[in-house]
């Protein structure tokens, strides 16, 4: 008797330590899979108090003029050619959300940003993000309160983009830092430094012409096809307002 | 309600570090980048409590950060939880000023372990032609966040290891 009681009491579930244990990682897993929208509803909370205030608003005003200039001198030269070519992508502009940065997180592996906006406000999945300067990212996952974005600096990042100058598609891929790369798949592609860097009318993720950057270098060593570092127009690190573009590429 | 705080401090401290994850204030960082917060927390707190513990924590410490970042298909579990398993065998050092020091290069250690790892299934993800460009700036950035976290250990892990200690002993 005194054996079988014994041997009882040294099993794993028997001890309250164990249970504590594999709740709080039964728990976890839960957050894990839930990816962290609890966690982030919290920060949500906690991070209110220190939010950008409304002093901010003059200068994006000034940097939304400068891009909107920029736009429209896009949007009248693909309206030429548009109306020359009638088989191109069609964006159905819809109203934006403006957004506080609640969170950065603009160095190292994780670059990525989390907006005070959240799936209540009528964020989606795969919505476009602007800030002051052109293309941040997409929303790459929704909380109830907040939506967290995946930037174009990110190893994760791979975006259709257009050279305004030559008018050829590339692939822009995030390579972790500040500068990320694009690649042209031709050895002979016409492209210099200066060249202007926007969204790509063939691209299924983000709406037409909307600026990303300018070429910053190129790179001559690679023979089959050209890579050039851009320099992003609009700044994560220092943005704290942006809007979410409801649109629907068709 | 005090007594619950000082013996829980160690607890309240854990839940802080996804919020320092999150927050990534620029001040205590260099040029965007910032030190590798978990490890701060991890270390003292498996000095004290041994290497299987320090083994969980590191779990559930991977699990919660994975939860916050985006990239889906990486994780930060491998290099918390070998960390944690190896700060867990780690012994305090009898003179003050050199285990102030082994606190910032054995985190700083952690830190190339984690970055390492976490670079190598980047590149086993995105192996491809245009792999080499992911080189010089994942490098970069692991050298970058050994140094901060190098660079502010000592200060960070020596205070929590004492107010650890203290928690533990009331």
């Amino acid at each position: 008797m005194l054996n079988i009681r014994r041997i009882s009491t040294s099993r794993w579930w028997s001890k309250k330590k164990n249970w504590i244990l594999f709740i709080v990682f039964i728990f976890l897993v839960f957050v894990r899979i839930s990816k962290g929208s609890i966690y982030k509803d919290f920060y949500y909370f906690i991070s209110k108090p220190f939010w950008p205030g409304p002093y901010q608003k003059e200068i994006i005003l000034k940097s939304i003029e400068q891009e909107s200039l920029i736009k429209l001198n896009l949007l009248k030269n693909d309206n030429i050619r548009l109306r020359e070519i009638l088989s191109l992508q069609k964006s159905l502009d819809n109203d934006n959300i403006s957004a506080a940065v609640i969170s950065r997180k603009t160095g190292s592996w994780w670059r990525q940003i989390i907006l005070n906006k959240g799936s209540k406000d009528g964020v989606e999945i795969g919505s476009t993000v602007i800030g002051p300067g052109g293309l941040l990212g997409r929303v790459n996952n929704t909380s109830l309160f907040t939506s967290s974005v995946i930037l174009l600096t990110s190893p994760e990042s791979k975006v259709g983009v257009w050279l305004d100058r030559t008018q050829i598609n590339g692939l822009m891929i995030g390579l972790g830092d500040e500068y990320p790369s694009l690649i042209l798949y031709s050895k002979d592609a016409d492209i210099k430094v200066g060249d202007f860097v926007s969204s790509s009318p063939a691209s299924t993720l983000f709406p037409p012409n909307i600026p990303i950057g300018i070429v910053q270098s190129i790179d001559k060593s690679s023979q089959a096809k050209k890579i050039a570092k851009i320099s992003l127009l609009a700044k994560p690190q220092v943005i704290d307002w942006v809007q979410i573009l409801r649109v629907k590429i068709e | 309600m005090n007594k619950f705080f000082t013996k829980k401090f160690s607890i309240i401290i854990f839940i802080f570090v996804p919020i320092m994850f999150l927050w990534h204030p620029n001040w205590l960082g260099f040029v965007g980048f910032q030190p590798y917060w978990p490890l701060f927390w991890l270390l003292p707190w498996s000095m004290i409590n041994g290497s299987i513990n320090g083994l969980i924590l590191g779990l559930f410490l991977g699990l919660i950060l994975d939860s916050l970042t985006l990239d889906n298909n990486f994780t930060q579990i491998p290099g918390l939880m070998l960390c944690g398993f190896w700060f867990g065998r780690i012994k305090l050092h009898s003179d003050f000023l050199v285990g102030h020091f082994r606190y910032g290069f054995i985190c700083a250690l952690g830190s190339f372990l984690c970055g390492t790892l976490y670079f190598s299934q980047i590149l086993f993800k995105n192996f491809s032609d245009s792999t080499f460009l992911l080189f010089i700036p994942s490098i970069q950035n692991i050298l970058a966040e050994v140094f901060l976290t190098g660079f502010f250990a000592p200060l960070i892990c020596s205070q929590l290891f004492r107010i650890f200690k203290f928690s533990g002993r009331n």
